[in-house]
């Protein structure tokens, strides 16, 4: 039976294993190629426009080939901002928004098959490691030759561990070699990243193994061991990950986001009418339409400038207020998830592809870092800031004759988004790896503990 | 009832001897009551008593599976306790009812607890030779042991014991629930290991095999060894009777008449 539940897992990891690099390289693909036709399009829009004022420009995130193998929150986050001079940026258009189905039915990325399917795998392959060896005979048999007991379940731990290993790494390499053939070029550092999201899933996996090692420890009979197996993947995998959230969200208190933008809309208002007041005052001795015009600009400039001032200011703090209480109830929902193996996995996992809970709060501030460039660059074609009401002339009878020249695109700078080193990267990884070599340690010091004085009769 | 072992029953350098060896488990029962027995080279020592009697209790100290509350247990001189390791290096073992890896084939299982045993000198013939001496067909040899039958199981176990070439060999029942024809081999080959010198203990229910073979015979009842038989004293003697009257004994002390019918019926 043992031999038929190998080959089985054998034949289902390599085919999960290669589904996986499969579709995660087709995903990624596809997601580049959407990437590049969105850039295009937008060169294309803003080479229709004549004037730098009027501008529509989107930045556009780039997909990472990492994200093929490991998704994280990828497909969650807008992937899109449409750019501007000054105030909050949003990104839209996540993936999920644009095709709910995938939202359903997610993508089985490594981490879904490592995290999730390997992890139950490993609990059926051993959960009857000791009491069925027990229950079968062999276990008498076996100590009644000189084999010290440590060495005994050591060797139970890392022969069906070499198993599991053998089983995995011949479709991992297969597919990592399939990857540059098919058409994803990875640098040195995403393959080292890649091989420590692998490393980082074989500790995982030595940690359900040990669980389940320690469980047929504890329990008389293989029935026992494998219902108790099956709890605790439940708890570690579908429960303890999804209640932190809900535990954290009853722990800190943080207001609803709809509340905050009606408060920042209804200051919004309330300073756009003060200063449609304003406008009454507007005063100018300037006969000339053009310099009248002008004359008007710098004040509905300098008006919508520090209107601008005060919203920022307003809308900074309540944004500060909300980050600060959203911030300190995600550090207490990923304290509570960490007690989960699963939860620590994937964080290294999302963390070491680039596709972790800080993708977006990462996509953001580049996008600011880049607004700020976007700003001096339309204030050195325009002369303005790019913000408020303007009123611009045009003279209609004579527009055939002075067609302005449509802007070329080309000289906008180029939003590009900064990758994180692998040093950089494994650096913020290696608190959650040691908690998983503690977890692991842990656990299975509890089994050869308790194996140390296991009955073996 | 109880017979004290006289010191004439302790022999000289045996390679198995237990010396006042009792078991008593927390709740109470006492498995065990300062046993005393041993086993020289080329003897068999047959172990009698009905469930409970503290048959396992003695082969499980002396491998180490359980630890005796008091006494000794020495195999080859070593204690089998205090040096587990040392002591399992001289002996083998054949339980009732001997289970291999089923998907193993008998070789590969042969194979595996052979080494285990920290034997790492044979090559394939030797374990095809052993097996065909226990009387396995070749065309078994390649055979997974999950279609063995358990005369074929017993077989295979005794030739890993042979391989191990152990002084001293532990038999649990090992004949119980065997064909009487298998029974029959399984103890012829008993014999030839006693013949090449092996200090065997063997515990089991069945008075006539243990008649047959057995140089020294103690019956057991609830944890005392209650009588003791050289070969000599069992010449001429009804041991079945002898048998008898000290279940009979036991079922004084159980107070039913039923047990002891099922008891008999089960010898």
């Amino acid at each position: 039976m043992k031999s038929n539940r190998f080959t089985i897992s054998f034949a289902v990891c390599s085919v999960l294993v290669l589904m996986s690099f499969y579709m995660g390289t087709q995903n990624y693909k596809s997601t580049r190629a959407q990437y590049e036709a969105a850039i295009t399009e937008n060169l294309n829009q803003l080479s229709a426009n004549t004037d730098w004022l009027g501008i529509q420009h989107t930045i556009i995130m780039p997909p990472n080939p990492l994200m093929a193998l490991v998704t994280g929150v990828s497909n969650d986050i807008g992937r899109t901002i449409d750019m501007r001079t000054r105030g909050e940026l949003v990104a839209e258009n996540s993936r999920y928004n644009d095709e709910p189905l995938f939202a359903i039915f997610s993508f089985m990325d490594l981490e879904f098959i490592f995290g999730v399917l390997l992890s139950l795998f490993a609990i059926l392959l051993a959960f009857d490691a000791i009491n069925g060896e027990k229950q079968n005979g062999t276990l008498k048999l076996c100590f009644s030759n000189p084999v010290p007991r440590s060495t005994y379940i050591l060797a139970k731990f890392t022969g069906i561990y070499t198993g599991i290993l053998l089983a995995l790494m011949i479709p991992l390499l297969i597919g990592s070699l399939l990857f540059p053939l098919m058409g994803i070029q990875l640098t040195a550092d995403d393959w080292l990243k890649l091989g420590l999201i692998i490393v980082s899933g074989l500790l995982y996996l030595g940690l359900f193994l040990g669980i389940a090692i320690t469980v047929s420890a504890f329990t008389k009979n293989p029935s026992s061991s494998f219902l108790a197996g099956l709890i605790i993947w439940i708890l570690v995998v579908l429960i303890l990950p999804k209640s932190s959230v809900l535990m954290a969200g009853r722990l800190v208190d943080v207001q609803n986001i709809d509340e905050i933008n009606a408060q920042k809309s209804r200051f919004r208002a309330q300073l756009f009418l003060e200063d449609r007041a304003k406008m009454s005052n507007f005063r100018t001795d300037s006969q000339d339409p053009q310099e009248f015009l002008k004359d008007f600009n710098a004040f509905m400039g300098e008006l919508s400038d520090v209107r601008q001032q005060k919203i920022d200011a307003f809308e900074e703090r309540l944004n500060e207020e909300f980050n600060n209480r959203v911030d300190y109830r995600k550090s207490v929902a990923l304290r509570i998830a960490r007690l989960s193996p699963y939860a620590v996995f994937s964080l290294i996992a999302t963390n070491l592809s680039g596709t972790s809970l800080e993708l977006k709060s990462g996509f953001l501030n580049q996008a600011e870092t880049y607004q700020n460039t976007y700003s001096d660059f339309i204030q050195s074609k325009t002369g303005s800031s790019g913000g408020g009401f303007r009123i611009v002339l045009s003279n209609r009878s004579d527009q055939s004759e002075q067609k302005e020249e449509p802007i070329d695109p080309g000289e906008l700078p180029v939003f590009e988004m900064h990758q994180n080193t692998a040093i950089e990267t494994i650096k913020s990884s290696i608190p959650d790896l040691l908690l998983l070599i503690i977890i692991n340690l842990l656990v299975f010091g509890t089994g050869f503990m308790r194996f140390r004085s296991y009955d073996l009769r | 009832m109880t017979q004290q072992i006289d010191n004439d029953h302790i022999w000289e350098n045996p390679l198995i001897q237990a010396i006042d060896l009792t078991k008593k488990y927390e709740d109470g029962l006492l498995a065990l009551n300062s046993l005393n027995l041993s086993v020289q080279a080329g003897q068999i020592y047959g172990m009698l008593g009905g469930n409970g009697a503290g048959k396992t209790t003695t082969i499980n100290i002396f491998m180490d599976f359980i630890q005796p509350t008091s006494g000794k247990a020495l195999i080859s001189g070593i204690d089998a306790n205090r040096n587990p390791l040392e002591a399992k290096k001289h002996l083998s073992f054949v339980s009732e009812n001997v289970q291999l890896y089923p998907n193993f084939t008998a070789l590969q299982n042969v194979d595996f607890f052979v080494r285990l045993s920290g034997r790492t000198d044979y090559i394939k013939n030797d374990y095809e030779e052993v097996l065909s001496r226990v009387g396995l067909q070749s065309d078994a040899f390649h055979k997974r042991l999950k279609d063995f039958s358990k005369g074929m199981r017993q077989k295979t176990g005794i030739a890993i014991a042979i391989l191990k070439n152990a002084p001293v060999i532990f038999l649990d029942e090992p004949t119980s629930g065997l064909d009487p024809k298998a029974g029959k081999e399984f103890i012829k080959l008993i014999v030839e290991l006693r013949d090449e010198g092996k200090a065997i203990l063997m515990s089991t229910h069945d008075i006539f095999r243990a008649r047959e073979v057995a140089d020294q015979i103690g019956i057991l009842n609830n944890g005392s060894l209650v009588r003791h038989l050289t070969q000599g004293e069992l010449q001429g003697v009804n041991l079945e009777q002898i048998y008898v009257d000290h279940m009979v004994g036991y079922m004084d002390k159980t107070n039913s008449n039923d047990s002891l019918t099922n008891h008999l019926r089960h010898v």
